[in-house]
């Protein structure tokens, strides 16, 4: 513990994550969930709009994802759970009250581990609630902007019990979450647009002596300004307890994060908390969840990353498959769009299962290399976002196959690569190589045997060509080889392997 | 042509209605008149005021929803055009249901139509539903009943009243009260007409999630179909009518003892065709009152915070110079305006009994107390209920009795009608609890989603007294005085109570009353 210690403070830190589901329709209303370039107020319905008469109804679905999501976390899943009425007056609050799960959430008793953050994270609970809709205040005018477009989409509400001791475990832990949720297809957790939320509860206190004073401050909507926020409350509270005295307490508040100031500020003190005034609801009842319910969203839970990551080194690092290799490979999958309620889907194959497929009857090393090094590597050179769709696997397989086979040489197959990544087409690898002229000739190139060799023509065609190079190597400099090299590679565009022509050239120059 | 025809069929609605003001609104759509084959064809159907109509207003009797238009019609106001019925107008009723004598109403009061020149109570909530029938306006109405609003307002006008199994009819668009009460229901002139208007809009509904499953309805129909068939209308032989001792309050003996006296008959009259008379006790009765108002009005404070004058509804901007620092000083200026002083006060009420330091003393006691309700009547029920069967992992859910009862039956009220000015000046005099006694019949088959029906009986006070079973009781006497203040006469009540998913059994025993009341 005491290499976390802060001057001789111990930090405790706990975090409340609010995670949007990535469901199509909102949580109890069939209204479409919204996007950040919907128009506002174009995606509501009557009973976001709080319209009398209007009731809730459970999306099964968002509850599925919500399911996934405590799989993922190990919580273990209440059988029997209920909605709350949270009330309060805001101007972002249609009905008057929030529905969430207060007094029994559907998840709790969760543990999340990850090598990262180097100690187990418990997970207090996971509530399902609804979102709020969207006010922007004009404090000159005093008046409010209404934007119902987000009223009533499904959150996650994610506490973790308070675990972490230094600000950079907190940020860890968001990122390792937001790739999880990611994976099992429950939300992009996408904090610049607004997917995924923080609130912190920091509290410091000397080693051996009871917990201090927490402060919470709410709404963190980027890692960056989490730290900050955390680093800035330690120091705050240190300030606190080291200057006015041993006798001192931190008041206990809710504070906001500032972010052109990066210091946090006073929302509210305890003395002025509100009362919820939380209500089982009457409409939603109990949640009663079946344990084969239970069991079929589990057995059809996308693997973990963890799992992911544990399964690829597992099977491919005796190929020679690095870790840094994979981790490249899952980063691109982490940052994937993810479809709707948690649908997986088959048509757009991420960066995994395409080395996967494509290392199906391969050599793993080989795919792995050209996957991270030519794919990736052109794909970046010209400017162009990850996707696996440009060269469906099949094409790529054949690509290999023809490297493989001797049928192209790997500068030819470098240049086929970046045409099929510039103009997409289903024309095989192999007539689309013919077209472009690219194919070694079997007979014509590949037959060292034989004293026909059209290699070795070549080659003595170069050594007539450029007399002075060749004195110069016999001169033994062998740099000027690469010159000659060059001409060769020129008149049989680039159809010959460097290292037979080095050969043939060796050979002849030796006699 | 259609037009003047349908508005003509209006405004003669709206002269007749003139003395009694059961409607606020009148249907004058022509294309409501184009044919239709369904099961009520040629039925006009009166709608409370807190149902939703896309064609007229929905108001609740409040001035804070004067002009609204819901976008839709509720699901039972769908289900009864899909039949054939036309909707003759809205009714009046107290604001947002709260009140049991349509003295709350922005509308003004309902005057009953049994004698509207002595100026009585309809009863409430749903009095311009049963004023409505009553007076002849409409074939029937639909009210909603929270705790009494259906069952009371139709013993005080002598009209037939069915609050259903909770769960039965669609909610979705009747605006919440108290949403684990709320119940819709069907008020008609006879038995015969309730069951037929009950049956159209007795659906399933996905838009409702505390609609029940068909599964659920179906077994439990069954049992009461069983039921039914032990006895013939004629002989009665194998039905066991509970009596339940606690609904016979002292009030009932002292001042409205052509009440007792009447249901004393009713019961010998039942004896006589065979059916079994059982004295039961509902012991947690006496706390129910106390419990129903704790819930009604921590639910409706809560159900009744959309109302900001934000997106419909009145809307009083804050006066220059007012206090905007909070959400709530904004909305205080709509919601001070826009709600009577009933729904305030409940508002209040329900708000203290949220708090934190209220809840488990109020809320959480009362929801204790509800239960110990409904584990009286499952105790005392011959059948059992379908529901806590099937959701209930709790072991100690009460059983059916082994001499249980199929039904119960008790006065619905423990009065007639009271004079307009007497409530009125009681009103001005801030003492409501006169008004909240008036329930204390009907609450615990509220506070357990049980099906209730009240049918009109004999006021038997104006008769001679050698005609009466009990002329030896020394109530005649006071019967015999009461008749001179007025009281003679006046409709009365009776409720017939059931259990959970029994609605066709107790409107079978509905019928049969019907039948010997009418004589």
């Amino acid at each position: 513990m005491s290499r976390w210690l802060v001057d001789g403070w111990q930090v405790i830190i706990g975090i409340e994550t609010h995670v949007q589901i990535k469901s199509s329709q909102k949580l109890f209303s069939r209204a479409p969930t919204s996007l950040l370039n919907d128009a506002p107020n174009t995606r509501y319905n009557t009973f976001d709009a709080a319209l009398p008469g209007t009731l809730p109804r459970l999306n099964r679905k968002c509850l599925d994802l919500a399911l996934r999501a405590a799989f993922a976390l190990g919580c273990s899943v209440n059988k029997r759970s209920s909605f709350d009425r949270k009330h309060y007056f805001y101007f972002d609050q249609p009905t008057g009250y929030q529905i969430t799960q207060h007094y029994s959430p559907f998840a709790v008793n969760g543990q999340y581990t990850s090598p990262k953050i180097g100690l187990p994270i418990r997970i207090k609970q996971i509530q399902l609630e609804q979102d709020t809709a969207k006010s922007i205040t004009n404090a000159r005018t005093r008046t409010a902007l209404i934007d119902l477009n987000r009223a009533g989409a499904g959150l996650l509400e994610i506490v973790t019990e308070p675990d972490f001791r230094t600000a950079g475990q907190a940020a860890e832990y968001v990122r390792s979450l937001q790739e999880l949720l990611r994976a099992v297809g429950v939300s992009d957790g996408n904090m610049e647009a607004g997917s995924l939320r923080c609130d912190v509860n920091v509290s410091i206190n000397r080693p051996g002596e009871p917990p201090g004073t927490r402060t919470e401050v709410k709404n963190i909507n980027s890692l960056k300004f989490m730290v900050a926020a955390i680093e800035y409350e330690i120091q705050r509270q240190k300030t606190i307890l080291e200057t006015l005295g041993p006798k001192q307490k931190v008041p206990q508040e809710t504070r906001g994060f500032n972010s052109e100031t990066w210091k946090t500020f006073r929302l509210r003190s305890k003395e002025d908390a509100p009362d919820y005034r939380y209500m089982p609801d009457p409409n939603l009842g109990v949640l009663v969840l079946s344990e084969q319910h239970i069991e079929a969203v589990r057995r059809e839970m996308p693997p973990l990353p963890d799992a992911t990551r544990l399964r690829l080194i597992q099977t491919y690092s005796s190929s020679g498959v690095t870790e840094r290799n994979i981790d490249v490979l899952m980063n691109l999958d982490a940052v994937r769009d993810i479809a709707y309620d948690g649908v997986v889907e088959d048509t757009v194959v991420g960066a995994v299962a395409y080395f996967e497929l494509c290392s199906q009857g391969r050599d793993p090393k080989f795919v792995m290399d050209w996957i991270i090094q030519n794919f990736l590597g052109q794909l970046f050179a010209l400017g162009k976002p990850f996707s696996t769709e440009y060269i469906p696997v099949a094409q790529m397989g054949d690509l290999l196959d023809l490297i493989t086979t001797k049928q192209i040489t790997r500068p030819s197959a470098k240049l086929l690569l970046k045409h099929m990544l510039i103009s997409p087409s289903d024309i095989p690898v192999k007539q689309l190589a013919e077209k472009m002229d690219v194919l070694s000739s079997v007979d014509e190139l590949s037959n060292s045997s034989s004293h026909d060799d059209p290699l070795r023509d070549v080659c003595i065609r170069a050594m007539d060509a450029l007399p002075s190079e060749i004195a110069a190597i016999q001169a033994g400099n062998e740099n000027v080889m690469n010159k000659v090299i060059g001409w060769i590679m020129r008149q049989t565009k680039g159809k010959v392997e460097v290292i037979r022509a080095k050969d043939i050239l060796k050979q002849l120059l030796s006699r | 042509m259609l037009r003047r025809f349908a508005s003509n069929a209006a405004s003669s609605l709206r002269a007749k209605d003139a003395s009694f003001n059961a409607f606020v609104s009148f249907e004058d759509s022509p294309d409501l008149f184009k044919p239709n084959e369904g099961l009520l064809n040629d039925f006009s159907v009166g709608i409370k005021d807190n149902i939703c109509t896309s064609a007229l207003p929905t108001t609740c009797g409040s001035a804070i929803l004067q002009d609204f238009r819901s976008p839709f019609d509720a699901t039972v106001v769908k289900l009864l055009k899909e039949a054939g019925a036309r909707i003759a107008g809205k009714t009046n009723c107290d604001e947002f249901g709260m009140g049991s004598l349509n003295i709350h109403s922005i509308h003004g009061p309902v005057v009953n139509p049994f004698d509207v020149d002595s100026r009585r109570a309809a009863g409430g909530s749903s009095g311009g539903s049963a004023a409505a029938v009553a007076a002849g306006l409409c074939d029937a109405a639909l009210g909603t009943d929270t705790g009494g609003s259906i069952r009371l307002p139709a013993s005080y006008c002598g009209v037939v009243g069915l609050k259903p199994s909770y769960g039965l009819l669609s909610r979705h668009g009747v605006v919440s009260y108290a949403d684990s009460l709320d119940t819709v229901g069907v008020l008609a002139q006879n038995v015969q007409k309730v069951e037929k208007v009950f049956g159209s809009i007795n659906k399933r509904d996905f838009n409702d999630p505390t609609s029940v499953s068909e599964r659920l309805r179906e077994k439990a129909r069954l049992i009461a179909m069983e039921r039914i068939q032990r006895w013939d209308t004629e002989s009665l032989e194998g039905l066991r009518i509970g009596v339940p001792q606690e609904y016979f309050p002292s009030e009932l003996n002292s001042a409205s003892s052509h009440i007792l006296s009447a249901i004393r008959h009713l019961l010998a009259r039942l004896r006589s065709l065979g059916a079994s008379i059982v004295p039961v006790s509902l012991p947690s009765t006496k706390y129910a009152l106390s419990a129903y108002y704790v819930i009604a009005s921590a639910e409706g404070s809560s159900c009744l915070s959309r109302y900001d004058g934000i997106r419909y509804g009145l809307r009083v901007p804050p006066s220059p110079g007012s206090d905007l620092t909070s959400t709530s000083e904004t909305y205080a200026h709509s919601r001070s305006r826009g709600f009577g002083s009933e729904v305030k006060k409940r508002i209040l009420l329900g708000t203290y009994a949220l708090g934190a330091d209220a809840f488990d003393n109020y809320f959480l006691q009362a929801q204790r107390v509800r239960q110990m309700v409904r584990n009286d009547f499952d105790r005392v029920f011959s059948i059992t209920n379908v529901l806590h069967t099937e959701n209930s992992s709790e072991e100690d859910v009460a059983g059916p009795g082994v001499n249980g009862v199929d039904v119960l039956i008790h006065p619905s009220a423990i009065r007639t009608a009271p004079r307009l000015d007497d409530v009125l000046d009681t009103l001005r005099q801030r003492d409501t609890l006169q008004d909240y006694v008036q329930d204390v019949l009907t609450v615990p088959a509220s506070l357990s989603g049980l099906p209730a029906l009240s049918v009109p009986v004999q006021n038997r006070s104006k008769f001679p007294a050698s005609s009466l079973p009990t002329s030896t009781d020394k109530g005649y006497q006071q019967e015999a005085e009461k008749d001179e203040v007025g009281d003679a006469g006046w409709p009365i009540g009776v409720s017939i109570v059931g259990q959970w998913g029994t609605d066709e059994l107790v409107l079978r025993v509905g019928q049969v009353i019907e039948r010997l009341s009418r004589g």
